[in-house]
């Protein structure tokens, strides 16, 4: 119980957001805070938006956990430091760039749709993942390492047996920050004609229904917390496992 | 276990291996800049000519608009990077340096003005705009100088980069970069392009102001009691997983209720539409940053010191001034950096609620299809964000020096 807790805490969250971006919930609230009757978002068309942008972030953290744990590996090797000063400041310098200016400027290179905001999702999320792994490597203790190598660990031995599972949990959760950021951003690829859950918000801004906006806010803030609280659960889950076994 | 000798002969071989193979890497790592970069001056697209600016011109590679100058910047870009290894490469460092960044810098001048003398005799709309070749090359050598950067000492450094700035202005104001498609357009909107970028760092900068205001008592409470940091920590996460952009719409509808019932709010020159609603959605954001960076700077110095300034009977108002304070100032910088290349970021999409800043250029570009502009407006965004980043980290690094 002790390890899914805080995944149903979150879970617990997004369902109550969920409720509120539903489309009679949505409309009775803005009612009850003053605001003029207008049409809601159906609540398929958002399932479907919501579906979109989720596969959209999971697709860019994706591609973001492949490079950013493949560098953070390639750099924490003695034949890579030579690299490491150059990937962690394009890595700091690609996340310092604000996601609605890549956007932009990918838009006329690669068109209306989701690749603009796939581009930007993958620069704003590769340091966090690069950082966690770096991070986990560095944080398996020496002498275990030492140890392993006395016994005759090759050095591929050394990475997939000891380095990978004793940084496994730490990187579980650079991804999991990954994630969260990912959902929560993926949003503002609406500008770009990407369906997300931004879509209705920008629609929103542009006819002045703010009850779109309040729809696209919530459902999206739903979809972070539901996909923080899965992860948490299973992280915990699995981590219980194999305490136990 | 039989062949565990073997393999432990194997690993030692490899331990000795590194040092050569670690250079091997950072000299294979500018052969692939260098190659990249070669790539974009003969294979791709260095820049376009078209009747105006809504439309895609004809490509021209390199060689037939540069001439000669491309063969020779090839050459020398050769040079510069295959000058030596190990000791020679850390001593040729800064005359790599220079003379990349002068060969980046020399490269955009002709390109400039190379265009002027094709534009020559061509109605006014056509347009002159660099290409992807271009931006290639432009890349790869920025990498190679920020690979080279680290190298340099810093008063080296500003002093090569003084020269290159210096250059840079003269070129422009010998009229070297006029034909470049961005500059017309900047010239058809100066004025909008310097009120858009004062009213995007003044809205940052108010953004940081009214947080700060916010987050220096949140941030004592949270570092004064467990219970009082998760609850902060919860409603200021919250926040983050919202949308900025449905942040800011729903800011503007709540403002035009509120202001609707109570009209007096106006007097205090509060506006349901511009740079309040933005104003406010940014500071929101930038709480939680600014909040951890306080409270774990507070917490930041060792429990025995604060035990001795207890002992020594400091009052814990002057235990928090002269011990956590000073102490805790480097995660104080950490927190304001990261709120800070937000806050530059953030309010770039002030501009679709119209807030104003540097967005509004960038999304008027976008609905006209026009690269030009997306890039004038954005441009000085990525500028601001990366500068403060850096700036920031070094001010931190040197803050947090005399602790290590």
């Amino acid at each position: 119980m002790r390890t899914i807790r805080p995944g149903l805490a979150s879970g617990a969250l997004a369902l109550a957001l969920a409720v509120l971006a539903e489309p009679t919930v949505a409309l009775a609230v803005a009612a009850a805070l003053g605001g003029a009757a207008k049409a809601p978002v159906p609540a398929d068309r958002l399932v479907d938006l919501a579906c979109r942008h989720a596969a959209l972030a999971f697709a860019s953290v994706a591609v973001a956990t492949a490079l950013g744990v493949g560098l953070g590996v390639a750099v924490t090797r003695s034949s890579g430091t030579a690299l490491r000063p150059l990937v962690d400041m394009v890595a700091a310098g690609l996340q310092a760039v604000p996601p609605v200016v890549v956007v932009a400027l990918a838009f006329p290179a690669l068109g209306f749709g989701a690749a603009p905001t796939l581009l930007a999702l993958v620069f704003y999320c590769l340091m966090p993942v690069l950082r966690g792994t770096v991070a986990a490597i560095e944080a398996a203790p020496a002498d275990v390492k030492e140890a392993a190598r006395a016994m005759g660990f090759t050095r591929l031995q050394l990475v997939l047996r000891i380095e990978t599972p004793l940084a496994l949990p730490l990187i579980a959760e650079a991804v999991r920050v990954a994630l969260v950021l990912a959902v929560a951003t993926a949003a503002v690829g609406a500008i770009a004609g990407a369906a997300t859950l931004g879509t209705p918000i920008i629609t929103g801004l542009q006819n002045q229904n703010e009850l779109h906006i309040l729809q696209g806010a919530a459902a999206t803030a739903a979809l972070a917390f539901l996909m923080e609280s899965a992860w948490l659960i299973a992280t915990g889950l699995i981590g219980r496992d194999q305490s136990n076994g | 276990m039989s062949h565990a000798p073997l393999a432990s002969d194997a690993g030692r071989a490899a331990d000795r291996l590194p040092a050569v193979s670690a250079r091997a890497v950072g000299i294979g790592l500018r052969a692939t800049l260098t190659a990249v970069a070669l790539g974009g001056l003969y294979a791709g697209n260095w820049a376009m000519i078209a009747p105006n600016r809504l439309v895609q011109g004809d490509g021209l590679a390199a060689p037939s608009l540069l001439g000669a100058w491309a063969h020779a910047a090839a050459l020398g870009l050769v040079a510069l990077t295959s000058s030596g290894s190990g000791r020679a490469a850390e001593l040729m460092a800064p005359i790599r340096f220079a003379g990349l960044l002068g060969l980046l810098i020399g490269m955009v001048v002709l390109t400039g003005l190379f265009g002027s003398e094709l534009l020559a005799g061509r109605p006014a709309p056509a347009r002159y705009m660099v290409g992807s070749g271009f931006w290639v090359f432009v890349a790869a050598l920025l990498l190679l100088l920020l690979d080279d950067a680290r190298l340099l000492r810093p008063a080296r450094l500003a002093l090569i980069l003084g020269f290159g700035v210096l250059a840079v202005a003269i070129a422009r104001r010998t009229g070297s970069f006029e034909a470049l498609s961005i500059m017309v357009e900047y010239r058809a909107r100066a004025d909008v392009f310097h009120t858009a970028l004062v009213r995007h760092l003044s809205l940052s900068c108010g953004a940081l102001g009214v947080a700060l205001v916010l987050s220096v008592p949140l941030g004592w409470l949270a570092f004064r009691g467990r219970r009082a940091r998760a609850v902060i920590d919860a409603g200021l996460s919250g926040i983050q997983v919202v949308p900025a952009v449905a942040l800011f719409g729903l800011l503007v509808s709540l403002l035009s209720l509120a202001l609707g019932a109570w009209p007096r709010l106006r007097e205090l020159g509060l506006a349901a539409i511009g740079p309040t609603p933005a104003l406010i959605a940014v500071a929101a954001y930038l709480a939680l940053p600014l909040t951890r960076g306080l409270a774990g700077g507070l917490a930041a110095a060792e429990p025995a010191l604060i035990e001795t300034a207890h002992a020594m009977g400091m009052p814990e108002r002057r235990i928090a001034w002269e011990v956590r304070l000073p102490l805790g100032l480097p995660v104080f910088v950490a927190g304001l950096r990261v709120a800070t290349v937000q806050a530059i970021g953030l309010v770039t999409l002030g501009g679709l609620i119209g807030a104003g800043g540097l967005g509004a250029l960038v999304f008027e570009g976008m609905a006209q299809f026009a690269p030009d502009l997306i890039i004038l407006g954005s441009a000085p965004v990525i500028a601001f964000a990366i500068l403060s980043d850096l700036g920031l980290r070094a001010f931190e690094l040197r803050l947090a020096r005399p602790l290590s």
